[in-house]
């Protein structure tokens, strides 16, 4: 039997690891791994709070949250992806401290 | 599924995700973060979230892959060597303070809502029957995309050494 606060716990252990990525690196590639890593510990968290009830709707409802945060997640790694292409293009670095040759 | 099953899962997600993070090596973190969407996807799985662990790993472990693939290989940098100490350590520091305080909040509001399975006969008796497919396909996607990107980076390398020769 699974206690539903291991897997919050897990969901906070995953936010910290990509949180620590978003402060503690400057590759611009592991701060979108570490952005990603942080949706998917929100994901586990929604999911762990909504398999609570054991009808299955709830859990139904409870996916369609992260069903969105998926969506804009992409969106999200698109764009930064595209802005550390376009960085090294300018800097030849996808470091974030190289990023203010993108304003020239 | 039981609980050590379940545990052994979270904790190589944990790990794949720390490896993902810091590894040198841009390619071998891509493949660490392919691992971690199949441990999550395994774990979501068992949570009965059938239809966001198949979403889950088609778009991250598929999608999101390509693209990191694709970026690693045009920058061409495929190695990390922007390690800074004192960053990572305030890093660090900040991010055990909040986990540390998330945690309390978590173990102090007594949530016990238990499911799932209780023994590991049990379990691995239902993955069997239940999941096989499921696993043979998990199994035959992560060594494709492992070969995958396992070529793309003896390419570069082999393309690397002609250049370095010539």
């Amino acid at each position: 039997m699974i206690e539903q606060f291991h897997l919050l716990i897990l969901g906070i252990v995953l936010f910290g690891v990509g949180l620590y990525a978003l402060l503690g690196k400057r590759n611009l590639i592991k701060i979108l791994m570490g952005i990603e890593i942080m949706t998917i510990a929100v994901n586990v968290v929604f999911i762990a709070l909504g398999a609570n009830i054991a009808n299955a709707t709830f859990t139904r409802f409870a996916q369609i949250f992260p069903l969105i945060s998926i969506a804009i997640g992409a969106a999200v790694l698109a764009v930064g992806l595209a802005i550390a292409i376009n960085n090294y293009r300018h800097a030849h670095s996808v470091d974030t401290d190289e990023m203010a040759t993108l304003k020239r | 599924m039981s609980l050590v099953i379940i545990y052994i899962f979270m904790i190589l997600a944990i790990l794949a995700a720390i490896f993902a993070l810091e590894c040198r090596r841009l390619m071998f973190s891509i493949i660490g973060l392919i691992a971690m969407n199949l441990f999550l996807w395994v774990l979501l799985l068992t949570l009965n979230a059938m239809f966001l662990a198949w979403i889950q790993l088609i778009v991250y472990g598929g999608g999101f892959t390509a693209l990191f693939v694709v970026v690693v290989a045009l920058t061409e940098k495929q190695r990390d060597e922007s390690f800074d100490w004192k960053r990572s350590v305030i890093a660090l520091v900040i991010v055990a303070i909040l986990m540390g305080i998330a945690i309390w909040g978590v173990i102090d509001s007594d949530l016990s809502i238990t499911f799932g399975t209780s023994t590991i006969g049990e379990s691995l008796r239902a993955l069997w029957t239940e999941r096989l497919t499921d696993l043979i396909l998990q199994a035959v996607v992560f060594f494709a995309t492992s070969i995958g990107i396992g070529s793309l980076f003896i390419h570069h390398k082999k393309k690397h050494k002609e250049e370095t020769k010539a």
